[in-house]
């Protein structure tokens, strides 16, 4: 719309920006404002009038911070790069298909995932405590690639489909082995989806609770992040939970920061959106 | 984007080698996705339908007695509240994200970066804002001279606090799907509209929400779904009283003896979300598959 901006949008700004800022605020003040200013009042302060490091730092010594948040990092490694690994082909396999057929598959595979996170959590962790699976980085990554398998096959999909077609048949013309084009022209085409379903997958795992919950259950020192800061929470420790909080979530920002232009709504509600 | 999705390269087909090749690259995916998800949703089922072996409806008759009926009917509270709330603030979002103003690019990064937090980050957070004595939320009503409030008063305020709190962190995505809807709308649309006399609220009526109609039925399947299976919030913020469906599931199946009763309240729930699934796909998205 042409024209002149309406005051009344900067109202509406200013209070949803507070709304959405407020929750990291409280982090960031019980993470770094002294507790008599905190927990030792009443009604908390809402402004710093001092600032300390002292909480974080007590914190990284009275309870074991790097392990779960090493295991996480694994965790989510090793769940981004099996998306890649089955995603990749899937995505081209379903784009070479017709669009009806390939767009059922899509579809197929989102309501599959719309199963209850829980119902499909509690069988799977029977099956792989009988697989000698439970409490293990990989178990935790098996069952979370479960969630964010659809999303990237669609996301990888939407790449290869975006690409002309005259491409790949001129290079089985000139005679390259479909293997050669692949790698050697397609997939450099591709590698901006790649990304995205990447990073997604990645950050899906770092956050994800249930699952990991289910699988390697309570035992701090054989959980992800999630499941560590859940049992210290639990346990009333708020200052811990706080730095916990923090630390996991810088990654977070900056990867959504850094990100942002590629977090579309046609991506990530998936096949969905037409 | 858009139009690569739309399927104009229909032609007639025949099913070739090539084909099934194609078929065969996604067919790990395919297996993945199948192997873990419709065999555990099939052994919960046929568990909650066995006692000592044999086939028993024993645990679907006790379960009234573990609560299930009112943690169905908090479940739904908690969802459409939810969903309401998350709709009305991404709705707001999308809309002012349209219009040109000095901050935009800080604004959408403010509301955007809770998509990337975790679940249990979220609620610890509000576990510390909402709290009975004290706490952040209550020291701002005070600062601001209102009373302090009890939140945890009564089961209706839990889930209250519970269904509020879920908006930190699933609003951006519900934002970022209407933005993409109303980012369609030809600006020229509104300025006809405008020259016609049209008003601000009939403009609105008229092109904005038929404009993002199908896209609320999107945000309402892929949010509504996530809300039946919200676990980690109510469990840090209300822990099992009151109860949803999802913490009484877990409640039962963490004790070996009441397990059997955790499968027939998973089975409730798989029964509830996919009535919910068929219901909005069949007065909203079905004409996405249809093609």
């Amino acid at each position: 719309m042409p024209g002149k901006t309406n005051p009344l949008i900067y109202i509406v700004v200013v209070l949803l920006a507070l709304l959405f800022f407020y929750p990291f605020w409280v982090l960031f003040l019980i993470a770094f404002v002294p507790t008599r200013f905190t927990f030792g009042l009443i009604y908390p302060l809402q402004f710093p009038l001092e600032i300390t490091l002292s909480n974080i730092v007590n914190s990284f010594y009275q309870v074991d911070l790097l392990g779960p948040l090493i295991r996480s990092l694994e965790v989510a490694f090793i769940v981004g790069g099996l998306a890649l690994l089955l995603g990749i082909p899937a995505g081209y396999g379903i784009a070479k298909l017709t669009t009806r057929i390939s767009n059922r598959i899509i579809a197929f595979l989102f309501i599959i995932n719309m199963m209850p996170g829980l119902v499909i959590a509690i069988p799977i962790s029977l099956y792989f405590y009988s697989a000698h699976l439970e409490n293990t980085v990989l178990g935790v990554a098996l069952a979370q690639e479960l969630v964010v398998l659809p999303l990237t096959v669609f996301i990888i999909m939407g790449g290869f489909r975006s690409l002309p077609r005259d491409l790949e048949n001129q290079a089985r013309v000139d005679g390259a082995p479909l293997s050669s084009t692949f790698a050697r022209i397609l997939l450099p085409l591709v590698r901006v989806p790649i990304l995205i379903a990447f990073i997604l997958s990645w950050m899906t795992s770092w956050d994800e609770f249930t699952y990991a919950f289910i699988v390697a259950p309570i035992v701090p020192t054989d959980s992800t992040f999630p499941v560590a800061l859940y049992n210290y929470v639990t346990r009333d420790l708020p200052l811990q939970s706080a730095t916990f909080a923090l630390v996991a979530t810088i990654p977070v920002i900056i990867l959504v920061v850094v990100f942002q232009k590629y977090l579309k709504g046609q991506y990530l509600s998936g096949g969905l959106i037409g | 984007m858009d139009s690569e999705f739309s399927g104009n390269r229909e032609k007639r087909f025949k099913i070739t080698g090539r084909h099934v090749l194609y078929f065969l690259f996604a067919l790990p995916a395919i297996a993945y996705v199948i192997g873990l998800s419709i065999f555990p949703a099939i052994t919960v089922v046929y568990q909650s339908f066995l006692v000592a072996g044999k086939f028993s409806l024993y645990n679907y008759s006790v379960l009234p007695s573990y609560g299930l009926y009112a943690s169905i009917e908090n479940t739904l509270i908690v969802s459409v509240g939810a969903l309401l709330i998350q709709l009305m603030l991404a709705l707001a979002i999308a809309m002012v994200m349209m219009k040109p103003f000095a901050g935009s690019k800080i604004f959408s990064s403010i509301v955007i970066i809770p998509f990337g937090i975790s679940t249990i980050v979220s609620a610890f957070i509000f576990s510390l804002i909402f709290t009975n004595v004290g706490g952040f939320a209550n020291g701002v009503l005070v600062a601001l001279g209102f009373k302090p409030v009890i939140w945890f008063s009564s089961s209706i305020s839990d889930l209250g606090v519970v269904m509020f709190s879920d908006f930190w962190k699933n609003t951006p995505l519900v934002a970022l799907i209407l933005y993409g809807g109303l980012s369609s709308v030809s600006p020229t649309l509104y300025e006809a509209a405008s020259v016609d006399g049209a008003g601000a609220l009939s403009r609105f009526t008229h092109i904005t929400l038929p404009a993002i109609a199908p896209l609320i039925s999107i945000a309402l399947l892929v949010r509504g779904v996530s809300e039946f299976n919200i676990f980690a919030l109510p469990l840090v913020l209300i822990g099992y009283h009151p109860l949803i469906l999802n913490t009484l599931i877990y409640e039962n199946y963490s004790t070996l003896a009441t397990r059997p009763i955790s499968y027939a309240a998973a089975t409730v729930l798989l029964i509830i979300i996919m009535a919910y699934s068929i219901f909005v796909l069949k007065i909203g998205g079905a004409k996405q598959y249809a093609r």
